[in-house]
């Protein structure tokens, strides 16, 4: 079973790129995908993505292959609120939150992140989307830096953290942090370099890692592509591909 | 699996042919270091069926490197080429501050060891008149050459070539081949900047494979102009292959990125 762990739906702002709904179907069944996690791509630069949020659900209503991780900005005052909401509904499996985008440091998630624990939910954190170096002149939007989701996921074993768009030096730099933190996971979508996968399996081991597209703002095909070429043994594919993401989003344990 | 591309040079009539036009030996200094990282690229190269990998050093790294750095980082491609003989195709790195040992350098690395381009990274600006020796030198020896560009954030260090650079020293100098480097970073803006100049193309490698990217550069340069690219170690063959093999192309403009614009550029080596 291959889970993608970050698809979007929804235009991104600064390109013409645009999720849809068939599209991300359409990519599901060609790369034989069987679960797919989405989050509106639109609301990242939203302050209140509660529009953005509800289209997504709208969009994957019905579709059983698709579960949401809407996004959740914490300096929204009803955080709490809206957590709980998402919680009660079975195709919510994640909340996606996004420091960089919405102003704060990650610290302040703690609080969001344990309530959505407390609802059975995973919490990915968006580090970046687009690279730093390229961002139209006009946005300032440093990368949330990965050890301070390191730190917050050693505080609050009870939550399950998915660190999403961490880069390969990134990976390497806090390896011996991350490597013996069960409730951690990275998502492939920005690991790249040279025998990027296995690199990244050697410095925090297979178990932490989730195959993901990063679609429509990537091309799907590159990170298929990257996993075929790892070499990897079919129990690290396996595990890769989909056994670790139905551990990080509890996709086997909570029913539609 | 799946997702492998079907091109295995030579062995079906109807694969297409694969070139990696930006590639680079390694990050070591010494030629037992390179030797040692550039295994794993050719390996990842044998698994796409990559037929011809061009690789440049960029010597010790630095923006301006000395002659001497430069002469060390291209017996070090000379020496892998001969470990991959027609397989590993050298581009010969110069730097243009010093005209006098850059052109000799194009001279022993092209006319007498086979090299198969030139590569000018960030030494200097591709409008400074420094280059334009270089351009004519390519054009007289019919080889392509390889300059790095790109428009960076405002918060970045200036970067010290970009696509309008590009456009200024192409149109000075229509018959010399140029490959700007990097699609996505020369954004939308580079892409517009390098459109009235069909002597300049552009390849898709040293960038996250962002989609859209390629189908756009093929919409404003037409796929004769687009070439495959990776720049390996940094980046890998599978993210680099699935910016074309994942975007929306006909068969035919496929072909031409993956490698037949590659093989056009390269006809002094590669022959006709």
């Amino acid at each position: 079973m291959i889970v993608d762990a970050a698809t979007y739906l929804g235009p991104y702002p600064f390109r013409d790129v645009t999720g849809a709904p068939a599209g991300l179907t359409r990519m599901m069944r060609e790369h034989a995908v069987a679960v797919s996690i989405a989050s509106p791509l639109d609301g990242l630069f939203h302050q209140d993505p509660e529009a953005a949020n509800q289209r997504l659900m709208r969009a994957i209503k019905g579709r059983g292959s698709i579960f949401a991780a809407p996004i959740v900005n914490v300096r929204l005052a009803d955080w709490r609120s809206r957590i709980e909401l998402m919680g009660r509904d079975p195709q919510v499996r994640a909340i996606r939150i996004a420091p960089a985008f919405h102003g704060y440091p990650a610290a302040e998630t703690r609080h969001a992140a344990e309530c959505a624990a407390e609802c059975d939910l995973a919490v990915t954190v968006q580090l970046r989307m687009a690279d730093e170096r390229f961002h139209p002149s006009f946005l300032d939007l440093p990368a949330t830096p990965l050890p301070d989701i390191i730190a917050l996921a050693a505080e609050t074993p009870n939550v399950r953290w998915v660190a999403s768009a961490a880069r390969m030096a990134e990976i390497q730099q806090s390896a011996p942090q991350i490597e013996p933190l069960h409730n951690l996971w990275l998502d492939t979508s920005h690991i790249d370099g040279l025998d990027c996968i296995q690199r990244a399996s050697a410095a925090v081991g297979i178990e932490r890692l989730l195959f993901s597209t990063c679609w429509p703002f990537f091309y799907a095909k590159s990170a298929f592509l990257k996993i075929g070429e790892a070499g990897l043994s079919s129990e690290q594919s396996s595990r890769l591909l989909g056994g670790n993401a139905a551990a990080a989003f509890r996709l086997l344990q909570r029913a539609v | 699996m799946s997702d492998r591309p079907s091109a295995r040079p030579g062995s079906r009539a109807s694969s297409p042919l694969i070139i990696d036009f930006h590639a680079h030996p390694g990050y070591s200094r010494d030629l037992d270091g390179l030797r040692r990282e550039f295994g794993p690229s050719m390996q990842a190269a044998d698994h796409y069926r990559v037929r011809y990998v061009c690789i440049c050093s960029l010597a010790d790294w630095s923006p301006s490197p000395t002659p001497d750095a430069i002469r060390t980082g291209n017996d070090n491609t000379l020496a892998l080429m001969a470990d991959y003989p027609d397989r590993v195709l050298g581009l010969c790195y110069v730097n243009p501050r010093y005209p006098d040992e850059a052109l000799e350098e194009i001279d022993r690395c092209i006319t007498r060891e086979g090299m198969a381009g030139i590569k000018l990274w960030i030494a200097c600006r591709a409008s400074d008149p420094l280059m334009d020796p270089m351009a004519e030198k390519a054009a007289a020896l019919g080889v392509p050459i390889l300059n790095h560009a790109a428009y960076l954030h405002r918060n970045q260090p200036a970067d010290p070539n970009t696509p309008a650079d590009v456009a200024l020293w192409a149109a000075k100098h229509p018959r010399t081949m140029i490959v700007m480097a990097h699609m996505a970073p020369c954004r939308e803006r580079g892409l517009v900047d390098i459109a009235p100049y069909p002597n300049v193309h552009i390849d898709c490698s040293g960038y996250e494979p962002e989609s859209g990217w390629t189908e756009l550069a093929v919409r404003r340069l037409g796929a004769e102009r687009v070439v495959f690219g990776t720049d390996t170690p940094i980046r890998s063959y599978g993210m680099s292959l699935g910016k074309v093999l994942g975007a929306r192309l006909t068969a035919r403009q496929r072909a031409l990125i993956l490698g037949g614009n590659s093989k056009r550029l390269l006809a002094r080596r590669l022959g006709k």
